[in-house]
C-alpha cells in the first residue's frame, strides 16, 4: 500500500566527496503525519529535506514524495519547502513576498489565508526589511504554505525564534496537520520533537531509531527524549 | 587615538586579504592587463588613415601635391582612378580619395585650385589627419611657385556624417549601447547574487518552475528596465546632445535590447563565479574593461595591431558597437550586409549567453 505514504525513502546514501552525508537511510512518512527528523548539526537532516524537492539527488536507493520519483519538478507544486533561514525578499513587503512565491506554485489565491495563518495579516503591507526576525520567520512560512500543500518541509523553522513565537508556530503546524497536511520538521531542540507524532534519529548519515517519542524513550529506557537520543547515538558509536 | 586599535584594523584587513586570492590577484594583475592592453593598442596602432589619390591633372602640379602628400607621414596613399573611389570608401578600404581634376593646372593659373576631397566621414579621428596633410602639402607646393598667392578652395564632400561631425556623434553612438550593456550588467550580477545568498534562489528550484522559466523571467524584467533606461538615453543623445543620427530608431532600440538581454544573461552566468557582491564587483575591470578597449568604441578595431584585432572579432561589444554606429552614422538598415553580420553575431551570442545560463542554474544545483 504504497500510495499511503507521503514520503517514502528507500536505502538511500549521498556523499559530497568524502563525507557520507546520507547512508541507507528509509524513512516512510504518512500522509497527515507530523513527522520530525532529530539529530545533531551536520548529521544529514538538511541533506534528505533537499532531497525531497529535488534539489540534490541520491548516490542509491530511491525517493517517492507524493507517489512520484524524485526528482520530479511536477510533484513540486504540491510540496512547501521553508528554508532553514527565512528566505525572503527583503525589499519586497510580506504579502508581495507571500505572492510572489504563491504564483511560482500556482496559487494566484490563498495569499490572504496564509498571512492570517502566521498573524501577519496585519503586517501584510510592511517592507520585509523592516520586520523583526520572528515575523520574517512567520512570513517564510506564509511563503511555503500559500499554496496549501500536501507536504509541508520545515528545516529547523524555530530555530531563532523565542518560546512564545515557537508555541504559537507549533500551533500553525498542528492546524495545517489537522487539515490533511503531512509535515516532515527537522530540529536539534528535544522539546519540540515531543511536538511530533513520529520522529526519525539519525546520526552520522544513519537513522538510529524511529518511532514515537514514547516508543523511542521505551527503547531507549531513558526519562527524557535528551537522554534518549544520547544513548541510542552512544550504542551505536 | 589608539595606535593598538589602528593597527589591529589594518592587521585584520591585510589578513582577509591575505585569504582572499581572487581579490589580490585583481589588485595585482587587473592594473597590468588594462595598462599593458591600452599601451599595445595606442602603441601598436599601426596605419595612419588610408587616403587614395586620384591624379587626373594634365598638367604638372596634381603630381607635385600627390609626391607632396605621398611623402606625410600622417596618412597613407595609394593611387587610384577616381571612379573606384566611392566603393573603396564603402568598403573601408579607404578613408578618403583626393582627387585633381584634369584641368587642375590652368586652375592655378586663374589664381584659385579646387582639389576634390572626398572623406568617408564617420571616424572625426581620421578626418582630420587628411585635411591636415592635405593642407600641408598644398603649403609647402605654393611656396615654391612664384608669383602672386594661390587661392586653394578643396571641394570636400562628406559619404557619411558632415562638416559638423564630431568626436560626440562618433562615440555618441557606441556609449549608447555600452551604457545600457555595462548597467545591466551590474544590476543583474549583483540581484542574482542577492537571489543566491538570500537563499531564495534555493526555494525557486524547489519550486516548479524551469531553470529557463527562471532565466527567461529575469531577461524580461531586466529587458522591461533596459528599454526604459534606452528610451532616456536615446532621448538625452538626440534631444539634447544632438548626437547624429542618420538612421531608424527603432533599429537602435533593437540592438540596444539584444544588447541588454545579452548583459542580464552574462550576469547570471558569471554570478555563478562569485560568491559576494564584493567579488562581483570584480568582473567589471576583468570582464568590461577589456571588452570596452578592445570593442573599437576607442580606436577602431582596423587600427589595432593585428594579434588584438583577432580577440576583438570574437568580443560581441565589438559588433554591437560596430551595428550601431553603421545605423546612426551610416544610416544602415537591415539591407546591408555588414548590420546583418553584426545583428546575427550579437544575437548568436545572446542565444549562446542564455543557455550558459540556464546551464549554470543546473551545475549549480546539482
Amino acid at each position: 500500500m504504497s500510495d499511503s505514504w507521503a514520503v517514502d525513502v528507500q536505502n538511500v546514501s549521498k556523499s559530497f566527496g568524502a563525507v557520507k552525508a546520507l547512508d541507507g537511510v528509509t524513512v516512510r512518512v504518512k500522509r497527515g503525519e507530523i513527522y520530525g527528523l532529530l539529530g545533531p548539526n551536520g548529521a544529514g537532516k538538511t541533506t534528505l529535506i533537499r532531497m525531497l524537492v529535488g534539489l540534490l539527488e541520491a548516490h542509491a536507493g530511491t525517493v517517492t514524495v507524493l507517489e512520484q520519483r524524485m526528482p520530479n519538478v511536477g510533484v513540486l507544486r504540491h510540496v512547501g519547502y521553508m528554508t532553514q533561514q527565512a528566505a525572503l525578499y527583503p525589499g519586497l513587503s510580506a504579502e508581495e513576498n507571500v505572492r510572489f512565491f504563491g504564483a511560482i506554485n500556482g496559487a494566484e489565491e490563498g495569499v490572504k489565508d496564509a498571512l492570517e495563518l502566521v498573524k501577519l495579516y496585519d503586517r501584510r503591507d510592511s517592507v520585509v526589511s523592516t520586520l523583526s526576525g520572528g515575523m520574517r520567520q512567520r512570513c517564510s512560512l506564509a511563503c511555503a504554505l500559500v499554496h496549501k500543500p500536501q507536504l509541508l518541509l520545515l528545516d529547523e523553522p524555530t530555530v531563532g525564534v523565542d518560546p512564545q513565537l515557537r508555541v504559537e508556530l507549533w500551533e500553525d503546524f498542528r492546524k495545517m496537520a489537522a487539515t490533511g497536511t503531512t509535515i516532515i520538521v527537522s530540529s536539534h531542540v528535544m522539546d519540540e520533537a515531543e511536538r511530533c507524532q513520529r520522529l526519525g534519529l539519525i546520526q552520522y548519515g544513519k537513522l538510529l531509531a524511529e518511532g514515537s517519542p514514547d516508543e523511542i524513550r521505551a527503547t531507549a529506557g531513558a526519562q527524557n527524549l535528551e537522554e534518549a537520543f544520547l544513548r541510542l547515538a552512544g550504542s551505536r558509536s | 587615538m589608539s595606535g593598538h586599535r589602528v593597527a589591529a584594523i589594518t592587521r585584520r584587513l591585510l589578513q582577509q586579504f591575505r585569504r582572499d586570492r581572487r581579490t589580490l590577484a585583481l589588485l595585482f594583475v587587473a592594473p597590468i592587463v588594462i595598462l599593458g592592453l591600452l599601451g599595445y593598442l595606442i602603441r601598436g596602432s599601426a596605419s595612419a588613415p588610408a587616403v587614395g589619390i586620384a591624379n587626373e591633372d594634365q598638367g604638372p602640379l596634381g603630381a607635385t601635391i600627390a609626391a607632396a602628400l605621398a611623402r606625410s607621414s600622417e596618412i597613407s596613399t595609394t593611387s587610384i582612378q577616381a571612379s573606384d573611389g566611392g566603393a573603396k570608401l564603402k568598403d573601408g578600404s579607404l578613408a578618403a580619395y583626393i582627387v585633381f581634376p584634369a584641368d587642375f593646372s590652368s586652375q592655378a593659373q586663374g589664381g584659385t585650385i579646387a582639389p576634390e576631397v572626398h572623406l568617408e566621414g564617420s571616424q572625426p579621428g581620421t578626418t582630420a589627419p587628411v585635411l591636415q596633410a592635405l593642407q600641408r602639402a598644398l603649403v609647402s607646393v605654393a611656396s615654391q611657385a612664384p608669383g602672386q598667392g594661390l587661392h586653394v578652395q578643396p571641394q570636400v564632400t562628406y559619404l557619411y556624417g558632415g562638416p559638423g561631425f564630431d568626436t560626440l556623434d562618433y562615440f555618441g553612438a557606441a556609449f549608447i549601447g555600452l551604457v545600457v550593456f555595462f548597467l545591466v550588467f551590474v544590476v543583474t550580477i549583483v540581484s542574482f547574487l542577492n537571489e543566491r545568498s538570500q537563499g531564495t534562489l534555493e526555494r525557486l528550484m524547489a519550486s516548479p518552475l524551469r531553470r529557463g522559466e527562471i532565466v527567461l523571467g529575469y531577461g524580461l524584467g531586466f529587458t522591461v528596465l533596459a528599454l526604459i533606461q534606452s528610451v532616456e538615453v536615446l532621448i538625452f543623445s538626440l534631444a539634447v546632445l544632438k548626437v547624429h543620427n542618420a538612421g531608424n530608431v527603432a533599429l537602435i532600440f533593437g540592438i540596444e535590447a539584444l544588447m541588454a538581454i545579452a548583459a542580464v544573461n552574462l550576469g547570471i552566468f558569471l554570478s555563478m563565479f562569485a560568491r559576494t557582491e564584493f567579488q562581483a564587483v570584480q568582473f567589471i575591470p576583468l570582464v568590461i574593461v577589456p571588452q570596452f578597449l578592445l570593442s573599437g568604441i576607442l580606436f577602431s578595431v582596423s587600427s589595432e595591431p593585428k594579434p588584438l584585432q583577432l580577440l576583438s572579432d570574437v568580443l560581441p561589444l565589438t559588433y554591437a558597437v560596430n551595428g550601431l554606429r553603421d545605423v546612426m552614422v551610416k544610416g544602415a538598415d537591415l539591407t546591408w550586409g555588414s548590420l546583418q553580420l553584426d545583428v546575427g553575431v550579437v544575437l548568436g551570442f545572446v542565444v549562446l549567453l542564455v543557455l550558459a545560463a540556464v546551464l549554470t542554474l543546473r551545475r549549480r544545483i546539482a
